[in-house]
């Protein structure tokens, strides 16, 4: 009960945050001499974020009732769609994203909307954590029967904690302490349990210089048939 | 010049525009410590306390420690409550709750501390 509870406010205080940013936002109409636009953009921008997180933690309670069907998902037009959506936030944070694509195989079989998520998540988190100027990647390759879809960063290294955890391919909470500074680690733990429900491997890589974050997904069958 | 520290860069900016006046904008408390630490001193710090890096604390206990820069006055700005602690021994002059601050309280802290 202690922990739900300890996962609860580090939930909630992640979710307060781009309520206060908005509310200084719309304060910040006030003293801008021109029309505002960019503070819009920025609204709109911090919003929508802020919603997905909330959906994404309502998706965990619906995990239980199996509601995501497996299917099979054509993965680069997944990573496509995310880095698209992401892409003003790069822009606006000075992050480049380098995207890689050499996987053969098309479809895998995974629910579109959590490995959307998945994907949104890693790539936020390492949009956070990559310095001013300096980039992001987005690596698609097949690795035996699997998709890998690695997310790599140039910030600090994962505490070995975290790590370890990831290894055993699972988050049991999101957590103020286990985490890089600066987050509660909610991005990971939603990645987490969304790529479990799946059935995909998840994991991290620590290097010197950042931090790769990676979930490998079974090759849909069905794609084999055309291949 | 004033300095904003903190990792929410649109908060950061969201400050630096309520302030109204030259501002520099550090995303993590290491920079800021090394501009300071080359000779730019600012007249007043809005800093942050969870950071990316070391936290906000750690910035400050690094700037009480130096002679020159022990009475920069801070600003703390953060959702963590603070209203009835005594910081004073930080160098911190002022704290804003992000949830419920507004720019004119932005400005009179800038309006006090700066020429």
């Amino acid at each position: 009960m202690e922990k739900e509870v300890d996962g609860i406010l580090v939930a909630a205080h992640e979710l307060k945050a781009p309520l206060a940013v908005l509310r200084q936002l719309a304060l910040s109409f006030d003293e801008m001499d021109v029309k505002g636009e960019h503070i819009r953009s920025e609204m709109i921008s911090v919003s929508e974020r802020a919603i997905k997180q909330v959906n994404d933690l309502a998706k965990i309670r619906r995990l239980e009732d199996g509601l995501f069907t497996m299917e099979p998902v054509a993965v680069r037009e997944v990573c496509d769609a995310v880095s698209r959506e992401l892409e003003y936030l790069f822009h606006y944070n000075r992050r480049d994203l380098y995207i890689k694509y050499t996987n053969r195989s098309r479809l895998v079989t995974a629910n579109r909307d959590l490995l959307y998520s998945v994907i949104y998540n890693f790539l936020l988190n390492a949009m956070h954590y990559s310095g001013d100027e300096t980039r992001a990647e987005l690596i698609v390759r097949d690795v035996r029967d699997k998709v890998k879809v690695i997310i790599r960063d140039y910030g600090p290294s994962l505490p070995i904690d975290v790590w370890r955890e990831m290894k055993r391919g699972f988050v049991a909470k999101p957590t103020s302490i286990a985490m890089r500074p600066g987050s509660s680690g909610l991005g990971l733990y939603i990645a987490s349990k969304f790529s479990r429900y799946m059935n995909a491997g998840v994991g991290a890589v620590r290097h010197h210089d950042g931090t790769s974050f990676y979930v490998e997904l079974p090759i849909s069958r069905q794609a084999s048939l055309f291949e | 010049m004033i300095f904003v520290i903190d990792d929410d860069e649109i908060m950061a900016e969201c400050i630096a525009r309520a302030a109204g006046v030259k501002v520099r904008i550090f995303t993590n408390a290491i920079e800021a410590m090394q501009e300071i630490t080359s000779g730019v001193v600012p007249e007043l710090i809005f800093l942050d306390i969870l950071l990316d890096g070391p936290d906000g604390f750690t910035f400050l206990n690094e700037l009480v420690s130096y002679e020159d820069t022990a009475k920069i006055p801070v600003i703390i700005v953060s959702s963590l409550d603070f209203d009835k602690k005594d910081l004073s021994a930080y160098g911190v002059v002022g704290v804003l709750n992000k949830d419920t601050m507004n720019p004119k309280e932005i400005k009179s802290y800038v309006k006090e501390y700066t020429k």
